[in-house]
This record gives structure tokens, C-alpha cells and sequence, in this order.
């Protein structure tokens, strides 16, 4: 324990953008993003992958990043919540939560919108029940959920159009 | 066996990569099918090993395979061998490059093998067509190596050597991040993965939009970029971690740090020793013996349960720290423990020695004339015991600092505390003013009541910092911690109730005695022992109430207040009472109610409290409309015939607003708090912005968008020209000592202080603009003109707009007159509510300014067999007076709903019998999830409040609906069985254990 733990080197696309950094063998994913990239927007609530909150794509599954060493990530395709964005204009899902208050304190947020985006990416069209399963791993303690199974019904049907 | 394979392929690489890469057993070994891992014997052999499996018959075969020759840049030769399952193996491979017309190379490789042992017997003739398989793989791993737009290697591959490989071909050097790389081959990839990256890739592509938030708080949370504590890293800041007692009690016997403070990346630790050197004990709200109480941010000679704060160890990365934990050596000497309200209140073991008793607070609540209500009842109903449960509500965001204690003697404390209550503890503990505290937060991530006592951990940071020299030290809590001891409601115990009766069912007279069970330390909960007598007789009308309250510490982590603080245990108490005595008379549920529910407002409570507005009859007949009540008792009575056990249930609460802090005073009699005040701040910048803040710690409740509302109203500007500042900040000067985000109260406390405020900016910035603009006051008008938001003369083309006000008083200040000399344009509020203090021996006053009403109702289906509740129908009606905006406040229904939902059929926070934490995580706690969670039918009601400036009342908190209306719908589901709903949390492994067996009725009805 005492003895500097060894560093591999790890090569990851973050958003669209390439990276490669030397990470110990140890750091789990979530700290990876937060910590080593500064993308603070993933959040970390549980430590047991229950809550969610860090949920990120990895190749377009949503992966609980605390649950990932940042090791196993490598040569992935990594998505957070800062990809939502563009050039400061909002995506059609991020706009749907505001506008149906799928929001309170916002910290479960990001984990939620990253496995909506993965859920529509998969299903442009899904029922109630698909969302409630799609996001079962993501715990809000805000909303109460009602609004949140709104909010990704929105952003279908708005997506669908486009 | 002997195998032989030839074939050729193409890439668009030139000979001298593809050899290089070919002929170097470092590169070329991690693309073998299956590599798991490589050490290099020498420069030319490697010991490689690598999954295979043929059929059912796998594992890790280790081969030795060494560059037997080469040719640069034309022929590289590889020769290996291995074993593998009682069987060996021989492998000769050689490669061919030629290049090719267009500068690529054309590889033609041949292989051999030959294969012997008892494998051969196992795996038959599949070895074959797996070789064939596995050189596929070969080929088409090398050929994505040389491909000229480089992939990574899929996920699963661990080490990075793949990735390497590439980076090492393409030229690419160690630190760049080419862009090369974004594009992928799909060679290297399963056609899944490709697919899946595409259709989210595609997805992102949508066309976007300039934000419109709903709330102004939306567009940076949505966005990911909301501030929360842990996102706040300055320069050098180092990282805390906790040791925490594995006992629920014992005596510290020795404390080891050496190992710890040897660790590489270890700054210091610090110990109860020194906490006490550095610090004193936190202030007690308590009076008397809980006076005598010692708390200091760290368990000084005993630990006294799970989870207590015993080392802290500070250290260059959080990993580190951890690591330096575990290296902590503590001696500890068991105790015994005491886990149950009543012999927590029999002092079977004293947590506080110093205090000498478990008791925080004993005090008996008598009102009207309860003896002669019992002399003159038709029916005594006797209930021998309820039992309110330990929940949390366990924010996502635990709880968090980052304290920096400079060479000033100043604190810089970023938090996600609430309110400024911790300020009044921390200050005299550090030996510091509250002003040199800077209290800070920006995001929170949820708090639901609970964050107000993170305190003892934001001084334990102030102090390493301050050993550290000012260093800044972060302090997050774990998700275990929290479990553990980052704060959760209390629980409650009823002991012995009797109910009169009229022979109508209307009830006359309730005595009981409670015991509020907090865990460890007293902290904020001694308020808990007055507080749910803000709701004393609940919803209903009764006059006559004897409660005997106590309050005792007990081995489990430390209580703190949790969204409906104490009025929700006390008001499910009421509505248990009311719904069995209902059901044990015979009397349906819905009229049990109507007979007795409060009829008038406003209504002055037997202690003094004045409910101000509501229509509980009007909000009951919403709420059966809504369920289809009618409808539900038809299917109900036909469930019953086959056996199925339907239950509706009713539960009327209230969730009351802005304390009157007077009440602290039944407590403490010595206490200097009444009445309640909150200030806010409106100023005109130098550039003439409108900024506005306040004294408030919003945790997701929109402050910032309610408050740019009534501000903007009272400039008539749109809101969109408000700027509220995000969070709280001492340094804003926008607080008072009851500041905060607690008790269903910024709506009225708040919201009243930026008005104040801002009527008396605008009565300010009218006085200057008469002066500028030549005026009179009744000729101006306020707006948005052709320059911004302005001042200006009715009728004409005179205007200032804000900047040329602001700068009078900013920037150019000679031309003004003397008699405007006292405006500042920085104008600052305290709201006080209209209270009395309240007359503590009598325990008579008015508590609370505001209470706004929830009904719900319920519908249940109990599996008889296993107990599992299903909800299948759900409505809530809500008043909280006049609306300012429905959105926040709807969402604030339903997320109380699922915390009373969650509470009553999946949380509960338990011990096994020596205070070991069961649900030490959330996979063991497993807070309500969306799968769990029905859908809520809501509707609204709007009772203007007489007592606020715009009629709207606290409403956050909830009230609990859901634990009464659950609890009467489980009543009422198993009536038949002769059960009764004692208990708040119902999980079907609770229920099977109570009823299973059969269970003893503990009520009885005396008719006379």
C-alpha cells in the first residue's frame, strides 16, 4: 500500500474528443471523468451503483461509472452529460426536463438524462413502462419520478419529429 | 494432430510499419485471440497467456512464443509452445511482406500446429475449427492494427495495450490526443458497439436549441454544470477521510496513528485529544442535565454507535486517505447498548455520562379537560402501542465541505449545510466570531432537513485545516457514511393511548405518552420535542389532549430533522388513531373523518396555533372524485369474495410554515430565540443590474426563479432581468440568525424579504429619479424602455434608465442634494412574521404562521400470502393557498409523496440487537426507485393564507400523506383479520413477521 501504485496508460474518445492518460490501476471511472478530466457534471451518490447519478455511455451502453475502473474503459467511446450541449445551445432532452420539471436540485440529473439518451437511442418510441425500466437504476429523491417519465415522453416526441 | 493454414491479406501500411510491428513480440503478442497477459523473457520471447476454450473446456493457457527469426523488413518467424489442460501444444507462424503497388504491403503468412494429450480426447474434433476461428480473429485483429485509421481496442480488452500499439504505428507520440482516433474502424469493433455508438451518436446530432428554462436554476443543472461541493477543488487541496467506531458503544481504550502518519501523501490526523485541545464542545439546546452533554467533533473517550467520527486522516488524494485509514489502529472496549425507546428512557445504559440519562426532554402537553372527556365518553378506544420508524431521506448528494482556515484567522466554509443555525454551533466550538466564518454554498444536492446537521464534520474539517496551516480540506461523505451517520429522521414511539368518543364517533379527548428515540446526539433534535405540537390536534377538532412527551438518546446514528420534522410523526400518530377507531366503530372511513375534521378557519388549536385557511371537506370530496372512490368500493367489496384483500385508505395532513422560534423556549426556557426573520438584499449594481440575494440555502426548490418573479413584479421588469444570486453567502449580508432553507418557509419568510426589499429599492430609486427627472412621484412611471428597465416621466420621452440611476449614487454623486445623501440603492429586509412569544409554562402560543393541507387517498392489494403491497390507485389534493408557481409546487407534492411512499413500504433504517447498522448502503436501504413508484392523479385548491402578503403558504415538507393514507389503506385491506396498522413502515417482510403467525390485537373498545 505504501509503495506508488504503477500507472497504465489508457486511450478514451470523451465527447467526441481523444484522450490518453496514465491512470492507476485502482481509479474507477467516475473518478477519471471528474477528477482527471474536470468533467464535473457526473456525480457521484452512492458508491454501490445503486443511485445512478454517475451514469455515463460507454459505446452508447449507459454503465454505472462507478462501477468501471477507468482501466476497463479503454478504447471506448465515452458520452457525459457535457455532450448534451452544444455551442451553448441545449439538447431536445434537456430542454424536455425543464420544461416538464424532470428537475429539483438537478444532482441525479445528468446520470438520468445520460440513460434517457441511451434508452431513445435504442427505443425512438417507448411506452411508460420501457422508461420505468430503462432508468430503475437511477434514483431521484426530488421529483417523486412523474415528471421525469414526462420529460423523456417529450423529448420523443420531439425527437421523433426531428 | 498436426494443422497446417496458409492465406494472404493487404494493408495500406508501408512494409517497414508492418514489420516493425510484425516482427516485435511486445506488439504483435496482445493481438493474439484471448490475450490476457505478457511478461518478455528476453527481446525476442514473451510468456504469454491467454483465454481459450473449446466447448465446455477453457481457461488460461500460458504459451511461450519467441521471434525465431526475421529478415527486416521482409520475413518474421514465430515459434511457440504451451499447455493447456493435461495436453501440449506446438505453434510455428512465419510472415511474408511484399509491397504492394500502391505503397501498401501484402502479408502472406502460413502457420503450423501440432497438438498432443488428453485435450486432444476432450475436445475431439472441435480443435479445428476453433484454430481456424482463432486465426481469424488473428488476421483481423492485424489487419484493424494496420488499417490507416487506427482503432482502439474494444472495452473489454484490458491493459491498453491494443491502444498502444496503435498510438505507436500511427505516429502519434505519448501525449497528443490525434484526432485520428475519433474516427473508428469498424474492423475493431462488434457491429453492436458500432451500432450502438452511432445511434447515440446520431441522437446527439438533434437540432438544439437556445435554452428556455422553465426554471432559471435548469439551464446550467441540465446542462452539468451545477456547482456542487465536490466540483470545488482550489490549488492544493488535500482530502478527509474518517475512521469510524465499528461499535455501537464502547470505551476508546488507545488510538495508534503512527502506521497512518508514516503513509506517503499523508498530511496529518487528528484525534479526539486533539479536537478537544483545539476546540470546545458544540452548544446544547437542551435544558438541564443535556446541558452537561460533551460533543466535539470527534468521539473523545467513547464512541456511542456505529459510525462515530474517531480519527480523521487527511491525506494529498481521497485514495490515499482511505488507504491511511485502514492503518489507524484503535483499541475499543465494548459496552453495552441500548437500542428501545423505553429502556433508552430507563437508563439501561447511559449514552452521555456526563449527563447521567438518556432523557433530553420529558414534558407533559395537557390541554382543555381530558379526564372529564374520558368521564363523559361513550366509547374508550385503547391502543397499546404504535411505532413510528427510522427513515431517511438521504439526499443524493451527501453531505459535503471544503473549509479553509488562512493565515487571517479567517474560514472560508463552501458547504451544502441549509440554514445559518450551524454558524451558532460552529463559531463558540472553533472559538472564532460567526464573522469570520464566510458560510458559503452554491448547488445542493437535496437536503430534505438533514444537512442542517452536518456541522460537527464541517468544524472537523475547519480544525485540519487549521493544524494544516490553511491548507483547504475537502470532506466528502461516503454513501456508507451517510447510512451510518450523516442524519435521518427520528423515531417514535406511542405508549398506552385512550381515545373518548361520543356515541357518534366523534372524538373528545386523546392521552398517551410518546418517546421521540434521536440516537446519539441531542444536536437540533431537543426542537423536535415541541415542534409536531405545531399540529397538535392534527386535522381534527378535538379540544382535550394529554400527551406525556419524552425524548431519549439511544446507540444509533444521530437523528436530525427529515421533511415533515416531527409534526409527521405526530400527525400520523393522529390519523392511526382516528382511522382504527373508525374501523374498530364500525364507522366507514370517509365519515369517521367528516365527524371530525376541523370545520373553520381560521382555527385557533387547543395550544394556541391558528390554522389559517382550508376546506378539508371540499378537499376530501376532490380527492374520492379523483380516485373514483365509488368505483373502487364496488371492486373492493367483489376482491373480497374471491379472497383478494383491497384496502382504501385516507390520510389528511398538514404541513405547517415558518416557525415561530419562541417554541424553543417549552424546551429551554433560557433560550433567546423567538418569533422569526429572514433578510434579503435588492441592489442596483454599478451598471444598474438588479441583484438580488437572499438568505436562503435553496436545495432544488427555485428559489432563484421565484424570487426573479416577485422581485421583477414589484419593478414591473420582466424576471428575466432580475439576477439572483445562486446559493447562500454570508459575506451577501442577506441573513439573519433563523436564515435558511427549513420548515416550509421560504415562500413566506423568504419571498417576503426580497419583497420588502425591493419596495424599498423602488421607494429609493423613485426619490432619486424625482430629483433627476424634475418630477413628482405620481407622474412616474416604472418599466422596460428603449434603453433597459428605466424610470419614467408618464406621458413624455423623459426616462433614466437603471445604469443612470445606479451611477448617481456609484459613480457621480456631487450633484446630488443633501436630502438624498442617505440613499445607498443596496437595499436590505428582514421579514419578521407577526408572532407573540408564546407562554411557556402553559405551553400556549402561536407556532406556526402558515399551514397548508394535503389530502391523499389510497388503494392498495396485500398479497396474503407474502404481504407484498401493491398500490393501485393514488390522488392527492393539496392547498397551500394562493399558487406563485404551480410547476414547483406540484413537483414538490409528488416529491414528498414518494418519500412518504417509500418510507411506508421500502425504507427503514435498522439495527440488529447490538446496534450493528443493517442498511449500511443503498443496496441494503434501497430508497424508492421509478419502477416502485405510481402514478400520482393531483389536484389543487387555493385558500389564500390571511397571514402572508400574498396569500401562499409553506408547503415543501408534505406532510406524510402517504404514511397515513397507506397505513389506512393496509388497515383497511386487513381489517377482517383482526390486524391493526401499528407500525409506520409496512414492507412485506415487516408485515409477514408481525402477521404471518398471527398476531395479538393490542386495541380494545370500552362502550358504555
Amino acid at each position: 500500500m505504501s509503495e506508488p501504485l504503477q500507472t497504465v496508460s489508457i486511450d478514451v474518445t470523451v465527447n467526441g474528443k481523444a484522450c490518453r492518460r496514465d491512470v492507476e490501476p485502482r481509479q474507477l471511472l467516475v473518478e477519471f471523468i471528474r477528477e482527471e478530466l474536470r468533467l464535473t457534471g457526473t456525480h457521484i451518490g452512492c458508491d454501490t451503483s445503486f443511485c445512478g447519478a454517475c451514469t455515463v455511455l460507454l459505446d452508447g451502453v449507459a454503465v454505472k461509472s462507478c462501477t468501471l475502473f477507468a482501466v476497463q474503459a479503454d478504447g471506448a467511446e465515452i458520452t457525459t452529460v457535457e455532450a448534451l450541449e452544444k455551442d451553448g445551445q441545449v439538447h431536445p432532452l434537456q430542454q424536455a426536463f425543464s420544461e416538464q420539471h424532470g428537475l429539483q436540485c438537478g444532482y441525479c440529473t445528468p446520470g438520468i438524462l445520460m440513460s434517457s439518451l441511451a434508452l431513445l437511442a435504442q427505443n425512438p418510441n417507448p411506452e411508460t413502462q420501457d422508461i420505468r425500466k430503462a432508468l430503475s437504476g437511477n434514483v431521484c429523491r426530488c421529483t417523486g419520478y412523474q415528471n421525469i417519465i414526462k420529460s423523456v415522453q417529450a423529448a420523443a416526441t420531439v425527437l421523433r419529429r426531428s | 494432430m498436426e494443422m497446417k493454414f496458409t492465406g494472404e491479406f493487404s494493408v495500406d501500411r508501408s512494409k517497414k510499419d508492418v514489420f516493425s510491428l510484425l516482427s516485435d513480440p511486445e506488439q504483435f503478442a496482445p493481438l493474439l485471440p484471448g490475450f490476457h497477459s505478457m511478461e518478455m523473457k528476453d527481446a525476442r520471447t514473451a510468456e504469454i497467456r491467454a483465454r481459450v476454450g473449446i466447448g465446455k473446456i477453457g481457461g488460461i493457457a500460458s504459451t511461450e512464443l519467441s521471434l525465431a527469426g526475421s529478415r527486416p523488413p521482409h520475413h518474421a518467424r514465430y515459434s511457440g509452445r504451451g499447455k493447456l489442460m493435461q495436453g501440449v501444444y506446438r505453434l510455428h507462424t512465419a510472415f511474408d511482406l511484399e509491397e504492394t503497388a500502391s505503397g501498401g504491403t501484402l502479408i502472406s503468412w502460413q502457420g503450423e500446429a501440432q497438438v498432443t494429450g488428453k485435450i486432444l480426447s476432450l475436445a475431439g474434433g472441435g480443435i479445428r475449427s476453433y484454430a481456424e476461428k482463432q486465426i481469424t480473429q488473428l488476421i483481423a485483429s492485424l489487419e484493424a492494427a494496420l488499417s490507416t485509421e487506427p482503432a482502439p481496442a474494444p472495452p473489454a480488452k484490458p491493459g491498453g495495450w491494443f491502444s498502444r500499439i496503435l498510438h505507436g504505428l500511427s505516429g502519434t507520440g505519448d501525449t497528443g490526443a490525434p484526432a485520428r482516433v475519433e474516427t473508428q474502424s469498424a474492423a475493431a469493433l462488434s457491429k453492436e458497439t458500432q451500432a450502438a455508438r452511432e445511434r447515440v451518436n446520431a441522437l446527439l446530432d438533434a437540432p438544439h436549441a437556445d435554452s428556455r428554462p422553465a426554471r432559471r436554476e435548469d439551464d446550467r443543472l441540465v446542462k452539468g454544470k451545477g456547482f456542487f461541493v465536490d466540483d470545488y477543488s482550489p490549488a492544493g487541496l488535500l482530502h478527509m477521510s474518517l475512521v469510524r467506531s465499528p461499535y455501537a458503544h464502547a470505551r476508546i481504550v488507545s488510538i495508534d496513528v503512527s502506521r497512518a502518519e508514516a503513509l506517503p501523501g499523508v498530511a496529518c490526523t487528528l484525534t479526539g485529544d486533539e479536537v478537544m485541545k483545539m476546540s470546545d464542545p458544540f452548544i446544547q439546546i437542551g435544558a438541564g442535565s443535556p446541558q452537561e452533554i460533551t460533543d466535539y467533533a470527534l468521539a473523545t473517550d467513547k464512541a456511542i454507535y456505529q459510525g462515530d467520527p474517531v480519527v480523521a486522516v487527511v491525506a494529498e488524494s481521497i485514495a490515499v486517505a482511505e488507504d491511511a485509514a485502514q492503518l489507524v489502529d484503535v483499541q475499543y472496549e465494548p459496552l453495552d447498548v441500548v437500542l428501545d425507546a423505553g429502556e433508552a428512557l430507563a437508563d439501561k445504559a447511559v449514552l452521555h455520562d456526563e449527563a447521567g440519562t438518556n432523557t433530553t426532554f420529558s414534558g407533559v402537553y395537557e390541554y382543555g379537560d381530558v379526564d372529564q372527556a374520558f368521564a363523559d365518553a361513550a366509547h374508550v378506544v385503547k391502543i397499546g402501542k404504535l411505532n413510528f420508524h427510522r427513515f431517511g431521506s438521504t439526499a443524493i448528494e451527501p453531505n459535503a465541505c471544503v473549509a479553509t482556515w488562512d493565515q487571517r484567522g479567517e474560514i472560508d466554509l463552501f458547504s451544502n449545510t441549509i440554514m445559518t443555525v450551524p454558524l451558532a454551533f460552529l463559531a463558540p466550538a472553533l472559538r472564532v466570531s460567526m464573522d469570520q466564518i464566510r458560510l458559503r454554498t452554491y448547488d445542493i444536492g437535496g437536503s430534505f432537513g438533514n444537512k442542517i446537521c452536518n456541522y460537527p464534520y464541517l468544524a472537523l474539517a475547519c480544525l485540519a485545516s487549521k493544524k494544516l496551516n490553511g491548507a483547504p480540506v475537502k470532506w466528502i461523505e461516503t454513501r456508507a457514511g451517510h447510512m451510518l451517520a450523516g442524519g435521518c429522521g427520528s423515531e417514535r414511539v406511542y405508549l398506552d393511548t385512550e381515545v373518548a368518543l361520543d356515541s357518534d364517533g366523534v372524538i373528545t379527548g386523546i392521552r398517551s405518552k410518546h418517546i421521540d428515540d434521536i440516537g446519539a446526539y441531542p444536536r437540533y433534535e431537543p426542537l423536535g420535542s415541541v415542534i409536531w405540537s405545531q399540529v397538535l390536534p392534527a386535522s381534527y377538532k378535538l379540544r382535550n389532549i394529554r400527551i406525556d412527551f419524552n425524548q431519549v438518546t439511544t446507540n444509533k446514528g444521530p437523528a436530525a430533522p427529515n421533511r415533515g420534522y416531527s409534526r409527521l410523526p405526530h400527525i400520523w400518530f393522529m390519523e392511526r388513531v382516528v382511522d382504527i377507531c373508525g374501523h374498530e366503530l364500525g364507522i366507514p372511513t370517509d365519515e369517521m373523518r367528516l365527524k371530525n375534521y376541523i370545520e373553520e378557519f381560521p382555527y385557533e388549536t387547543p395550544n394556541g396555533c391558528v390554522y389559517d385557511s382550508g376546506d378539508f371537506p371540499a378537499m376530501l370530496a376532490k380527492a374520492k372524485e379523483l380516485v373514483d372512490w365509488d368505483g373502487w368500493k364496488k371492486k373492493q367489496a367483489e376482491a373480497r369474495k374471491e379472497g383478494r384483500l383491497i384496502g382504501i385508505g385516507i390520510g389528511t395532513t398538514l404541513d405547517s410554515g415558518t416557525n415561530n422560534w419562541g417554541q424553543a423556549r417549552y424546551v429551554n426556557p433560557h433560550a433567546p430565540f423567538s418569533g422569526n426573520s429572514t433578510a434579503a438584499t435588492v441592489k442596483l449594481d454599478l451598471d444598474g443590474t438588479v441583484v438580488v440575494s437572499l438568505g436562503t440555502f435553496p436545495q432544488g426548490q427555485g428559489h432563484e426563479t421565484t424570487a426573479a418573479q416577485v422581485v421583477g413584479d414589484v419593478l414591473e421588469i420582466p424576471p428575466e432581468l432580475v439576477h439572483v444570486k445562486t446559493g447562500f453567502d454570508s459575506l451577501n449580508d442577506s441573513h439573519t440568525g433563523q436564515s435558511g432553507t427549513y420548515a416550509s418557509q421560504f415562500v413566506v419568510t423568504g419571498l417576503s424579504a426580497a419583497h420588502g426589499a425591493a419596495l424599498k429599492l423602488k421607494a429609493e430609486m423613485t426619490r432619486l429619479a424625482c430629483f433627476a427627472l424634475e418630477a413628482e412621484e405620481k407622474d412616474l412611471d416604472f418599466g422596460v424602455g428603449d434603453m433597459g428597465p428605466q424610470v419614467c416621466v408618464r406621458g413624455t420621452e423623459q426616462a433614466l434608465n437603471y445604469w443612470m440611476l445606479a451611477n448617481f449614487i456609484n459613480s457621480n454623486s456631487a450633484s446630488l442634494p443633501d436630502d438624498l445623501r442617505d440613499l445607498s440603492l443596496n437595499a436590505r429586509h428582514v421579514y419578521m412574521p407577526p408572532f407573540k412569544v408564546p407562554d411557556v409554562e402553559k405551553k400556549i402560543g402561536n407556532l406556526t404562521l402558515t399551514y397548508a393541507l394535503q389530502l391523499h387517498i389510497s388503494v392498495v392489494e396485500v398479497d396474503p400470502d407474502t404481504y407484498q403491497t401493491r398500490i393501485l390507485d393514488y390522488a392527492i389534493v393539496d392547498d397551500c393557498g394562493t399558487v406563485i408557481n404551480p410547476m414547483i409546487v406540484e413537483g414538490q407534492v409528488h416529491g414528498a409523496a414518494a418519500h412518504g411512499i417509500g418510507a411506508a413500504l421500502v425504507e427503514d433504517i435498522s439495527y440488529d440487537a447490538d446496534g450493528n447498522a443493517i442498511t449500511g448502503s443503498f443496496t441494503d436501504y434501497a430508497p424508492i426507485t421509478i419502477s416502485t413508484m405510481p402514478e400520482l392523479k393531483c389536484s389543487n385548491r387555493q385558500s389564500p393564507s390571511p397571514f402572508t402578503f400574498h396569500g401562499a403558504k409553506g408547503m415543501g415538507e408534505g406532510g406524510g400523506g402517504p404514511l397515513h393514507s397507506l397505513c389506512a389503506a393496509l388497515q383497511d385491506a386487513l381489517h377482517g383479520q383482526d390486524i391493526i396498522i401499528e407500525n409506520s413502515h409496512n414492507s412485506p417482510m415487516s408485515m409477514f413477521e408481525r402477521f404471518a403467525g398471527g398476531s395479538e390485537k393490542g386495541v380494545t373498545v370500552e362502550t358504555r
